[in-house]
């Protein structure tokens, strides 16, 4: 009913407004705010996979994904001694039903090492039916939400169908949306009706301007009668009574409470997936063309392994830029690539494309021009305090080996 | 135009017609008011729970522009309009003769004057309790991206000025109607209207703040303290009352009492 | 004899003068209502918030700490005036019950409607056990010292045992993940909040067992001790707010 009136009153607004009832739902939940130097050099995702994308209530959605930790973390903010793995939603439309970093199970917060690399995997259950536009993302301590990459997710079902039930150590089943709630609202009923009875004993009577007079005339004590003092005498014999009965009858209820828990959770890093040293990339000079939206890093990159490596991508703060060569062909490597509405359509361009052989040291100019550097507020580096890029370098070889190396650089701009 | 006391006294005529006693005589408008402020905030309340998940995550995108700061420009429209024009006609009928004042005409003016105060508390509850707890749980369900909010836009930008200007418009009618808020400024109004003002000052350093310095939204924190001193201030009210029953008692006293 | 118990003090006022007086007593009862569910709620929540809108946030340490510090400030300036000037002993349960309507109200249309919150992870705590009997205190001691030390240490000894009933069971253990967790902590971690990662949690991480394992008693004749304090200090600032000057100037 009260949903209902609510639905009406908004819809009547739109009129006064002079907006439509249908408006497009936005995608972005305010990632971009964030500065570029911020999401370029400290959380850098990638693999990130939704194990589906209609869920009905009560379904499983698992998000996996991996990330590597930036060497070249800025100054601004500070280290990762607490961050937390977090999912963006608009609200608990999902619950997290299990999180997993490095295969670590983990329900709090974590500290995570410079240039260590991580994978995780976040089992969410649908709770309401609807559209959602869902990513992985970091809440770094003082520093804000590092968003990972999105993905339309489309629920469906009915939200009275959701339940939650949880086994406690006694080996009760709780279900979480309902649990203490109607014991709560009891509770606080029957205060406030304690309370009410309270207020309405002196509210009944004439209030102020006959209560003042009579204190200023000296006539203070018979406006506390008898009675009156018999019942507050009550309530402290009364109150404390009940307080303290029912702690007690609480406390033999539930006979095995514990406190909040506090754990912070030290994850080690992985084996090293990204900087591993068998291709090392250092960046010579990278330069950002403000009125073409370009930027072009010109890049060292030697070969150790023992196979020839091509350049796949380069990605910074979600955005890709794929090597289209490249993604021809190696079909069996692009899960991930077609629905990523950021990924530039222009590809990566690199000045020489031939694989580079094992041994071979090269200096490779690489251009990612794309309207994404603006449109995902990433030129702002150049107006920023701290103008140094910072992304993902993929190569790969002929058996689809990838080696990763996670680059940074100041930015040059070229303003016209 | 200048009003006199005389002129402005309650016609018998009309108060037969309303069918409320002398002193209240303002009691309609005051509920209208009331039944007006509350379309307005569950309006705007409704409005949120159509629109803020749909169009109001996200600061850059054009949906945006078109639900909310179109929003925003209507209420600063809204509110440019509305409370020149209030304060404009308070003072321009103000009484220019208060020393001729009737016992009966001022009672029924501290009756309006609460009046005119309760609808200012009304206002300072939607801005202070309602909606203001309602931005924490709002910023659980978005990331925070600019100084205008789904949120804010409503919280900081409409709720905050308009309990200021009520306030104010609280005060001018005291000032312009009642001999001793006419004589002197009375502290406790003054304090009662002014301090809640610097709410919207303190609303310049909490976006600074989270701007720069603090991206969650941990609610107790010391940055957010310069809202709660800025409302302790509203404990003037309780001097108000204490200076209107004083008043109200001697001017009791002068009048002849009916059955 | 019971309609004689319920006989209220005889007034100074009879005829339209006594009418005029309670038509005034509604306006004020209106306006105050709302005045102390905004401003007493605003201070609560921007003191004490985090601790009072989640399940997780309820704590030994902090939580028994910092709400009666925080909440004996309204009730004690408003007693300040009511009690003073009217000898009206209800200030504390007034400024409570307002306080609480306005969580409510925030809790069910903000949390639960607007943002999906289930409404038992954001039930508010309750106070208003801790205020009745500051007013009883007050009432029938008629004096600052006394409702100071009294009632100022009842009001914060009372509260957490006042919501243990609600609270307690929220604090049985579950195994989550191979980890021991509560079911107020399960809330946090399952039900999704994008600005309230764990780790701002103010909450007891542990050191205070130097006298075993009394985290709680001590946490609460700690606030005990600062609310004897707190409530004279807000006392007299109820009193200082409560001015009847004009001034010249501003």
């Amino acid at each position: 009913m009260t949903k209902t009136m609510m639905h009406l009153l908004g819809i009547f607004c739109l009129g006064l407004f002079g907006l439509t009832f249908a408006p497009n739902a936005v995608y972005a939940h305010g990632e971009k705010s964030l500065e570029p130097f911020i999401r370029m050099r400290t959380i850098q995702w990638y693999d990130v996979r939704w194990s589906q994308d209609k869920p009905r209530v009560n379904d499983e959605l698992v998000i996996t994904g991996k990330f590597h930790v930036a060497e070249d973390w800025p100054r601004a903010v500070p280290k990762p001694d607490a961050s937390y793995l977090n999912v963006s939603s608009p609200g608990p439309v999902f619950v997290r039903t299990e999180r997993y970093v490095n295969g670590q199970a983990t329900a709090g917060s974590a500290a995570l090492k410079l240039g260590g690399d991580y994978d995780f995997k976040i089992v969410l259950k649908a709770r309401l039916p609807g559209r959602y536009h869902i990513h992985p993302f970091f809440n770094l301590h003082d520093a804000g939400a590092v968003m990972g990459p999105g993905h339309w997710i489309e629920v469906t079902g009915v939200p009275a169908a959701f339940t939650n039930p949880v086994k406690t150590l006694n080996g009760d089943v709780i279900d979480m949306e309902t649990y203490g709630l109607a014991n709560g609202i009891g509770w606080h009923a029957f205060w406030f009706a304690l309370a009410a009875a309270w207020l309405l004993w002196w509210v009944r009577r004439p209030l102020f301007i006959p209560r003042n007079k009579m204190l200023q005339s000296g006539q203070g004590d018979a406006l506390v009668t008898p009675l009156d003092r018999a019942i507050a005498a009550g309530i402290l014999v009364v109150v404390p009574l009940v307080v303290f009965g029912a702690q007690a009858m609480t406390d033999s209820q539930y006979l095995n409470t514990i406190p909040l828990q506090t754990a912070l959770d030290q994850i080690e890093p992985l084996a090293p997936v990204v900087n591993t040293g068998l291709v090392q990339v250092k960046v010579q000079r990278a330069e950002y063309d403000v009125p073409s939206r370009s930027m072009t890093i010109v890049t060292q990159i030697r070969n150790s392994s023992d196979q020839p490596v091509q350049i796949r991508e380069f990605a910074s703060g979600n955005v890709r830029f794929i090597n289209l060569a490249s993604h021809q062909a190696n079909q069996d490597a692009n899960q991930g690539i077609d629905d990523d509405t950021l990924v530039a359509p222009q590809g990566l361009s690199i000045d020489s494309p031939a694989p580079i052989k094992a041994g071979e040291s090269r200096i490779v100019r690489l251009t990612g021009t794309d309207a994404l550097w603006a449109t995902q507020r990433l030129d702002g580096l150049i107006r920023d305090t701290d103008s140094r890029l910072g992304g993902l370098l993929f190569l790969i070889d002929a058996t689809s080996n990838r080696y990763i190396a996670s680059i940074s650089s100041a930015v040059i701009p070229k303003f016209d | 135009m200048s009003v006199a006391s005389h002129d402005i006294l309650p016609a018998k005529a009309a108060i037969k017609k309303s069918g409320l006693p002398w002193y209240i005589r303002d009691l309609y408008i005051y509920l209208l008011t009331f039944a007006g402020l509350t379309v307005i905030y569950v309006g705007l309340r409704s409005y949120q729970g159509e629109f803020g998940l749909l169009t109001g995550l996200d600061s850059s995108e054009p949906e945006f522009k078109t639900y909310w700061m179109r929003l925003l420009y209507i209420e600063l429209g809204a509110l440019a309009l509305v409370f020149p024009a209030l304060w404009g006609y308070l003072w321009f009928t103000r009484d220019r003769n208060l020393d001729a004042i009737a016992p009966k005409e001022e009672i029924r003016r501290y009756f309006t004057l609460t009046m005119w105060i309760s609808i200012y508390t009304f206002a300072v509850y939607w801005a202070g309790s309602f909606f203001a707890e309602q931005d924490n749980s709002w910023h659980q369900a978005s990331v925070r991206d600019s100084p205008f909010t789904a949120s804010h836009i409503i919280e900081f930008y409409f709720n905050f000025p308009a309990y200021i200007l009520l306030g104010g418009s609280a005060w001018i009618y005291a000032r312009t109607r009642l001999p001793l808020f006419a004589k002197g400024f009375s502290l406790p109004l003054t304090l009662a209207v002014f301090g809640p003002f610097m709410l919207m000052i303190a609303v310049g350093f909490n976006e600074w703040g989270h701007t720069f310095w603090f991206r969650e939204e941990f609610f107790g924190a010391p940055m957010h303290w310069s809202f709660a001193i800025g409302v302790w201030f509203g404990l003037g009210v309780s001097g108000i009352l204490l200076q209107q029953v004083s008043r109200l008692i001697e001017l009791l006293d002068q009048i002849e009492d009916a059955p | 004899m019971a309609t004689k118990a319920l006989e209220v003090p005889p007034q100074p006022y009879t005829g339209e003068k006594a009418r005029l007086t309670r038509a005034y007593d509604y306006l004020i009862l209106v306006l105050a209502l709302f005045l102390f569910i905004g401003i007493f709620h605003l201070h609560m929540m921007l003191t004490v918030g985090d601790w009072d809108f989640w399940q997780d946030w309820k704590d030994r340490q902090w939580w028994p700490l910092v709400t009666p510090l925080m909440m004996i400030t309204f009730p004690a300036a408003v007693q300040a005036v009511l009690w003073s000037n009217f000898r009206l002993p209800m200030g504390a349960t007034l400024c409570i019950s307002c306080l609480l309507i306005g969580a409510w109200i925030a809790r069910y249309f903000s949390y639960h409607l607007w943002n999906y919150f289930p409404i038992n992870e954001v039930m508010p705590a309750t106070m208003l056990p801790s205020a009745l009997v500051l007013d009883a205190v007050l009432m029938l001691t008629n004096s600052v010292t006394v409702t100071s030390i009294v009632g100022g240490m009842a009001f914060a000894l009372l509260f957490y045992p006042s919501n243990w009933p609600i609270f307690g069971m929220f604090h049985v253990p579950v195994e989550y993940n191979g980890a021991q967790l509560t079911i107020a902590d399960l809330f946090g971690f399952q039900y999704i909040r994008a600005s309230m990662p764990e780790y701002l949690r103010i909450i007891e991480r542990g050191a205070l067992r130097t006298y075993g394992q009394y985290a709680t008693p001590l946490s609460a004749f700690c606030s005990a001790f600062l609310c004897t304090l707190m409530y004279p200090l807000w006392w007299y600032m109820g009193k200082a707010f409560a001015t009847t000057k004009y001034v010249k100037n501003i």
